[in-house]
């Protein structure tokens, strides 16, 4: 079925190969550019548009705001609030799911290799979850009154937070990330065990021969050899870190009192439950620059590699 | 001008929308007779009181199907917003009388029924004006109230019984109450407050601001007509925010109220771990449902010194309304008004376990014995009013909402959540003109 | 040998409580769904007194049924409409060396950063605009633009190291440049169409913030939008809503089980 069938009449196509390719490349492009101009470009640029007026959800007249929509979203606690909470959750998701992600796939691809299959299926499973569900299962574990962790924070004699893990603002962005961890370190494994299998074997003997072993082998040629693989890893950490929203919006709505606040829920709350459109857009514009950054950023270090 | 390059620039990303629409079909099927799409909040009962109205409803309108469809609380303010500006609005939507519902009718997205409503037999001559005036806006009619919501405190009979308490007076003796509870047993919570999703402080807060000041003097501020250098500066403020940190202090509630949901807060009292609950009228139905009924209610007691007598309670009227959008307002306004009728309001009371539109249908229902001390209770006050989240603007209301969360974390003084919320209104109340 | 059983056991150790840290809540939902609700809030580490399974069927009554088929639809029509589009493009974009062309090739990759959020608003007018809430194509036209960015450079890496001299019999054959894609590019395609479909499934399946805009009529709400109407229907029955969730996630878990070889290394393709 995969061979071209080569008794079929196509001496007409092949007089004007010209022609044809400039078409079919036009055909083969369309769908593509099409449906990313409508959903993706046309969006953003209304997006653009609508930051510069003051408009509601519900209300139809626009009113011109030129700048003040950013001016206000500068000098806006929560904004900045949301910003930093969205850094917490890039950083913190590099470090802990990447740096975890590393040491458990190099376990297992070294160290363990016989069981690796069992755990790799095991810490890979909380990836296919909703985030939305993980966000419900985690709620009623992390309930002050009747969860289990604070059953079993109380059953070893420790006394588990006073306001509640979810109520703290001081601790409640840590455990949104917690949680975050608990669902994508193993996506991060898999991706850079797959990195790690394709090192070969020979490179860790020779470096044996040279008296480099486990920290010191790690160190000189596990990562060097990972090193695009860990970039891939970072770029959808990051991307996923700025864009997050389920997991928030379903665990604490951004709160307690905005301290979970990212700029995704932030985005959601002014649009929709706030009803300021325009200034949504705003906030909506400093993510699409942050992104696009971020991507070129991207973009350019992985050609350099 | 800039409403031209707008409509241009979406008018071409429709068109480019509509081009790929028509390769996918249409889920929604052709409409041949007239269906009324009706919204509501989630709530007990209310799909099966809506399923067997609309069977009824057929005797007179064979043409007519509802198609009812219900959301959770939190979802349904965003989705009905959403929705009336979309391109397939409910022709009959659930909302809350007050702010809510006045903005949509500003946005001139509620359609004006007085007319309908005023045909013969319909929902205008059959309901008492002063239930009426709660949609209306100079005195046009834009919705019906079906029936209203209010607070309460509930207490377990058997445990105040064994323990020799009562129910309080005044709002110290409300403060005794949780002392006397917690010197009983310290581990026992004796108000839980599930304030994760902000809105059950606010009730607190609603209640005790007209306890402290009355509720005319709360007016000018609600409504954002206060002059400016009066705006939300009555200490009263301070007072109530300080009432509250009284109740925490003398350990009416648990430690974590933010991180507790409203449901673990009601399932505390239900299933006997908390001796009582501030809890909405609704929440009798829920109680009654899960088989705990040993309870009994009280009002928010007066505060000491405050300007209210506290024969006054937080009321919330709650109805219908028809979208602007309606192709068909007749049978939606006739749809509204059959559900109104003496015969549904009862049957809605009695399945719903709601507090109807007009009180005096309650006379033939089989109903507890506390739906009916509410009922009776609910007719004795002199004054109602409504909750701030709904009377104020939306950025007020978020402000109101959030300084409850810092309070009861400690991370705000009663004196910087006022000057928040003074700040919210003002930018408020400038950006109106 | 001390040291290197030492080390083992370390090893061991780390992967074993990161694994018991993964398995513990989901274990805990599904006990959670067999208890009673006052035994979850009375003793929610105990065990279920007598396993009801009365939960798992009010759960099922909501339409966990539906919901899972509208995602299956939905994660389905919108990973085949990436696959191919992506794939067509990669293809030209792959095969050119057109000045022009590189541009609509970083344009296309421009598109991956932007976020959803930031383009609600007007996409919801949009979308509303053109009458088509409430139907499959409100999300599945807007899921497959959202992955064609990413799965186009995933595509055009492969195209870069793909054969050609394929191609170049096919074309000699006389094949235009679209049928060789369909009959010649696409069916030997296997690894990064796996590997493409496998990562853009999983994020559709769990989307959220459009589904839960877009789709109000309960017969065409999606998994992720049905668990959130879970919560308000059950108010308080944790163990219904447990068992709702469990509902949701036991299937994708048992057929992520089952498949999770191919699972695992079509994923692991991404990074390479």
């Amino acid at each position: 079925m995969s061979g071209a069938p080569s008794g079929h009449p196509a001496a007409a196509s092949a007089k004007r190969p010209q022609y044809s390719a400039r078409l079919s490349a036009f055909i083969l492009l369309t769908p593509a550019l099409l449906l990313c101009s409508v959903f993706i470009f046309i969006p953003a640029v209304l997006a653009i548009a609508g930051s510069f007026f003051t408009f509601g959800i519900t209300s139809r007249a626009w009113e011109p705001a030129g700048f003040s929509n950013y001016t206000k979203a500068f000098a806006d606690p929560i904004f900045w609030t949301a910003l930093k909470n969205n850094m917490i959750i890039v950083l913190g998701s590099i470090t802990f799911q990447i740096g975890i992600g590393t040491i458990l796939a190099a376990i297992l691809d070294r160290g363990l290799p016989r069981s690796a299959t069992v755990f790799r299926t095991i810490i890979f499973a909380p990836m296919v979850v909703s985030a939305v569900a993980v966000a419900l299962i985690w709620q009623v574990i992390l309930d002050p009154n009747v969860g289990a962790l604070n059953a079993i924070i109380k059953s070893v004699g420790l006394s588990p937070p006073q306001l509640g893990w979810l109520g703290d603002p001081t601790i409640s962005i840590w455990i949104v990330l917690m949680i975050a961890c608990w669902q994508y370190t193993g996506f991060m494994m898999v991706l850079i065990l797959a990195g790690l299998q394709g090192i070969p074997k020979e490179l860790y003997e020779a470096a044996s021969l040279d008296g480099a072993r486990g920290l010191k082998a790690f160190r000189h040629i596990t990562l060097p050899s990972i090193r695009n693989v860990l970039l891939v890893a970072v770029l959808i950490t990051t991307i996923g870190g700025f864009k997050v929203f389920d997991l928030i919006y379903a665990t604490t709505q951004g709160g307690p009192a905005n301290a979970t606040q990212v700029l995704g829920t932030y985005i959601y709350l002014q649009a929709f439950n706030l009803g300021n459109m325009g200034y949504a857009n705003a906030i909506s514009v400093v993510l699409l620059c942050i992104a696009v950054l971020l991507g070129w950023l991207q973009l350019k270090s992985s050609r350099r590699a | 001008m800039q409403r031209d390059v707008r409509t241009r620039l979406v008018g071409a990303a429709m068109a480019g929308l509509m081009a790929l629409g028509a390769v996918l079909p249409s889920a929604v099927a052709a409409q041949e007779d007239v269906t009324i799409r009706m919204w509501a909040l989630t709530n007990p009962n209310y799909p099966e009181f809506i399923a067997q109205a609309a069977e009824a409803f057929k005797a007179t309108h064979p043409n007519v199907t509802i198609d009812f469809q219900e959301t959770p609380n939190e979802a349904y303010k965003t989705a009905i917003q959403v929705a009336l500006v979309g391109s397939e609005p409910p022709d009959v939507f659930f909302n809350w009388a007050g702010e809510d519902s006045a903005r949509l009718v500003r946005d001139g997205l509620v359609l004006d029924i007085t007319d309908l409503a005023n045909e013969p037999g319909q929902f205008g001559t059959t309901l008492s004006p002063s239930w009426i005036s709660t949609f209306s806006v100079n005195g046009r009619i834009f919705g019906a109230p079906t029936d209203a919501v209010t607070k309460y405190f509930y207490y377990d009979n058997a445990f105040f019984a064994d323990n020799g308490l009562t129910a309080p007076t005044t709002f110290n003796e409300l403060l005794g109450l949780c002392t006397a509870i917690r010197a009983i047993d310290p581990e026992i919570v004796p108000i839980p407050l599930g304030n994760s999703e902000r809105w059950k402080m606010n009730h607190y807060i609603t209640l005790m601001n007209e306890r402290v000041m009355g509720n005319d003097a709360l007016r000018a501020d609600y409504s954002l007509t206060a002059a400016d250098d009066a705006l939300f500066t009555n200490p009263g403020y301070v007072t109530a925010w300080e009432k509250v940190l009284e109740m925490q202090s003398a350990g009416c509630f648990q430690d974590a109220p933010n991180a507790t949901s409203p449901e673990v807060s009601r399932t505390m009292f239900s299933s006997g771990v908390s001796p009582m609950i501030f809890c909405g009228s609704w929440c009798m139905s829920i109680f009654d449902g899960e088989g705990y009924t040993d309870y009994s209610l009280f009002r928010f007691p007066p505060v000491e010194g405050g300007a209210s007598d506290g024969n006054s309670n937080m009321v919330v009227p709650q109805g219908l309304q028809v979208a602007a959008a309606t192709q068909h307002p007749k049978e939606a306004v006739e749809w509204i008004s059959f559900l109104t009728s003496p015969e549904q309001a009862a049957k809605f009371a009695e399945m719903r376990g709601a507090l109807p539109s007009d009180p005096s249908m309650l006379g033939g229902i089989t109903a507890t014995d506390q739906f009916k001390w509410v009922a009776a209770d609910m007719a004795s006050l002199a004054v109602q009013f409504n909750v701030i989240d709904v009377e104020v603007e939306a950025s007020v209301a978020n402000a109101y909402l959030d300084a409850g969360v810092e309070i009861l974390n400690g991370t705000m003084t009663p004196e910087q959540a006022m000057e928040s919320i003074r700040a919210a209104a003002l930018a408020a109340k400038a950006a109106m003109q | 040998m001390p040291n290197f059983t030492r080390a083992k056991v370390l090893m061991y150790g780390f992967v074993s409580l990161w694994s018991l840290f993964v398995m513990l809540p989901l274990l805990w939902m599904v006990l959670a769904s067999f208890k009673t609700k006052r035994e979850l809030f009375m003793d929610p580490l105990g065990l279920p007194g007598n396993w009801d399974t009365g939960a798992w069927g009010r759960a099922w009554d909501v339409g966990m049924g539906r919901f899972i088929l509208n995602s299956v639809l939905v994660t389905g029509a919108s990973v085949a409409v990436i696959i191919v589009v992506s794939g067509m493009a990669a293809y030209v974009l792959a095969r050119s060396d057109n000045r022009w062309l590189r541009l609509v090739y970083l344009l296309i990759v421009a598109g991956f950063a932007v976020p959803v959020q930031a383009v609600l608003v007007p996409l919801y007018q949009m979308i509303s605009g053109a009458g088509m809430l409430n139907s499959l194509g409100a999300i599945v036209l807007p899921y497959a633009a959202y992955g064609i960015p990413f799965t186009t450079v995933l595509f055009y890496a492969f195209f870069l190291d793909f054969p050609k001299e394929l191609e170049e019999a096919a074309r000699l054959d006389g094949c235009s440049r679209i049928r060789t894609f369909f009959m010649v590019i696409l069916p030997l395609s296997g690894p990064a169409v796996a590997s493409a479909a496998i990562f853009q499934a999983v994020f559709i399946w769990n989307e959220f913030v459009l589904a839960l805009l877009m789709l109000n009529n309960p017969d065409i709400k999606t998994l992720p939008v049905g668990i959130i109407a879970l919560g308000g229907e059950f108010t308080s029955d944790w163990p219904a809503i447990m068992a709702g969730l469990s509902i949701a996630i036991l299937p994708i878990l048992a057929i992520f089980v089952m498949a999770q070889k191919y699972f695992v290394r079509s994923l692991a393709g991404l990074g390479k």
